[in-house]
């Protein structure tokens, strides 16, 4: 299918245009359903009226103030942690390649942690160098003779591992209540979200995103093999870091309002790959996908009445047997 | 010993570690014929030909593509001019004959312009010329081992260039399918006026297809001409450390090794 807008020519599978709108639809569900339910039901022309202005005080507050924040974060956040596991996986051609698996998510929830130590904010901006660093140290640990996926993925565990060490050891560092709210910030959570937090995803998102779809391009040539990328044209070093750092500063963007939410990441690229087919990379689809789990581990988090439980939690419920099943298959596969 | 060629190997060395796989290599991949380039394992064949495609980075030396050093040019504009098929290549599962193909076409793209009329017809042409367009819509995965070579072949002839280089395009298939895969190449070659270069393993297929045999021995260039002056009986003792004699083919006239 050949989408043809003037001198712009698109090429797309009639079955991602198919995958992408029940996606938003059933995204669009979500939305309202994480709007009405909670510890106050609402009906949904109660929704509709405080969105307009129309309803009591009381219904008006929860709409904008408490659950619309949260839940819009949710859907930017996830989105954006989906649409960089599926970069990350398809450039190194792995679904274990995921940005939470190899170190980049723990670099990039230490560099914030360590701003906010430092400066008391900077959140995003100590994300971003945190991200990037650790991308570059697992690039240059597991450089030899080229990048081997495997022995990037496995470098990447290592450093993910002593990262997540050296993050706990910071939070000694804060006192017993500032270290409390940190660790929750640590499992990923999306409580008490302002629309600072809003603007702040979705902005990132409106300028990211082109750019994502625009990478699709050289993806695609990539996730076949380096000998072909290279034979068809595309300069495998350049484009190779114009993903990495996009899909690191998706990552450094979703963790500075969320934390680093356990697996969203890693588990949107398999499920739309299995939904688009055709090896396409499919970024848009995994994007909806990463923003559908963080939305419903969100409500999930809200359902328990009493406690106030990270969202991390539940996408981490979501995504461990993701984990296993892909190992599993890998290793039968024999391609880990 | 080299004619100017548009593709060139101008004193090309390369090494692994401490192997050196070419040793000073000079060579040149003479315009409009059928070039198979032979030798014994570890002669750096698969290496000279995918040193030629830029695949592979030189220590010493150039690779001269049309006048200047390939590694200089931009690599999408060497793309249009020159295709190489890698040994084994890989694919994402699920991809259609189809959607390979279509890959084949990334030098005249770019992500705002992603397909064209010229497009459409360089596909459906590399799919009949390799006599892969009923089976367009399958994914390879379902293809056997010859279809898929074919598949492959098809990308690299969609990219419409005027060379075209195969790294052991036979691996892997009976003999049969091997016949019918280098008729294809020969096919390419003669109809289109391609320059056409490959590896093969197999010395009586390369002398019977090729018009100019390369012959290395130690990454360097033994002999290199017309298959009846490189197939001798003297060469193949030397190249391959091979007692044999060579006979015309009955057939074909081409030099046949039987080794003794």
């Amino acid at each position: 299918m050949i989408l043809r807008l003037s001198v712009l020519s698109l090429l797309l599978s009639k079955r991602a245009v198919a995958v992408g709108f029940g996606l938003s639809g059933l995204l669009a569900l979500a939305l309202l359903a994480a709007i009405m339910l909670g510890a106050y039901p609402m009906s949904s022309t109660q929704v509709l009226d405080s969105i307009r202005g129309q309803a009591d005080a009381v219904a008006r507050m929860i709409v904008i103030e408490h659950r619309l924040p949260r839940i819009l974060t949710a859907i930017g956040a996830g989105a954006a942690l989906g649409m960089a596991g599926a970069m990350f996986q398809t450039m190194l051609r792995n679904p274990l390649a995921s940005p939470d698996v190899i170190g980049f998510t723990a670099g990039a929830s230490c560099g914030a942690l360590l701003a906010m130590i430092l400066t008391g904010g900077m959140v995003l901006a100590g994300a971003l160098v945190g991200g990037l660093s650790a991308a570059a140290l697992v690039t240059l640990l597991a450089w030899k003779d080229g990048l081997h996926p495997y022995r990037l993925i496995l470098t990447g565990i290592g450093i993910s591992l002593t990262l997540t060490a050296g993050a706990d050891l910071l939070m000694t560092k804060l006192d017993a209540l500032t270290a409390a709210e940190m660790a929750k910030w640590l499992v990923g959570s999306l409580n008490t979200r302002s629309w600072g937090d809003v603007t702040l995803i979705w902005l990132g998102l409106l300028v990211l995103t082109p750019v994502a779809l625009w990478l699709q391009f050289p993806l695609r040539r990539l996730a076949m093999a380096d000998d072909v990328a290279t034979a068809l044209g595309i300069a495998l070093t350049p484009a190779r870091l114009a993903i990495a750092v996009t899909a690191i500063a998706l990552v450094a963007l979703a963790i500075s309002v969320s934390g680093p939410l356990p697996f969203v990441a890693f588990v949107s690229g398999p499920i739309a790959r299995r939904l688009v087919k055709g090896g396409a990379p499919a970024l848009l689809s995994a994007a909806m996908i990463g923003a559908l789990v963080t939305l419903l581990a969100d409500m999930a988090a809200r359902s328990i009445p009493m406690v106030q439980l990270p969202a991390g939690v539940f996408t981490a419920i979501i995504g461990a047997p993701v984990l296993m099943w892909l190992l599993l298959v890998q290793f039968r596969k024999g391609t880990l | 010993m080299t004619e100017p060629a548009r593709l060139m190997a101008k004193d090309v060395s390369v090494s692994f570690g401490r192997t050196s796989v070419l040793n000073g290599m000079l060579t040149s991949v003479p315009d409009g014929q059928l070039t198979v380039i032979v030798g014994p394992n570890a002669s750096g064949k698969s290496t000279l030909l995918r040193s030629l495609a830029r695949l592979q980075p030189v220590g010493k030396g150039q690779i001269i593509l049309d006048g200047k050093s390939i590694h200089r040019q931009n690599s999408r504009s060497v793309a249009r001019r020159l295709a190489i098929l890698p040994q084994m290549p890989t694919a994402p599962d699920g991809l259609k004959v189809r959607d390979l193909v279509m890959r084949g076409r990334t030098p005249h793209q770019s992500a705002l312009r992603q397909w064209s009329k010229a497009d459409a017809e360089a596909v459906e042409t590399a799919l009949e010329q390799t006599g892969m367009a009923h089976n367009a819509d399958l994914t390879l995965e379902v293809l056997s081992g010859g279809q898929r070579q074919r598949a492959w072949i098809a990308m690299a002839l969609a990219q419409d260039t005027d060379i075209l280089l195969l790294d052991e395009p036979t691996t892997y298939l009976d003999l049969p399918h091997q016949i019918e895969l280098l008729r294809l190449v020969r096919s390419l070659n003669r109809d289109t006026g391609r320059t056409v270069a490959m590896v093969l393993h197999d010395i009586n297929l390369a002398a019977r297809f090729a018009d100019h045999i390369i012959a290395l021995k130690d990454g360097r260039v033994f002999r290199a001409g017309p298959p009846a002056e490189v197939i001798t009986e003297a060469n193949m003792d030397t190249v391959f450390n091979l007692p044999c004699s060579v006979i015309a083919d009955p057939i074909h006239g081409s030099p046949h090794v039987i080794p003794a």
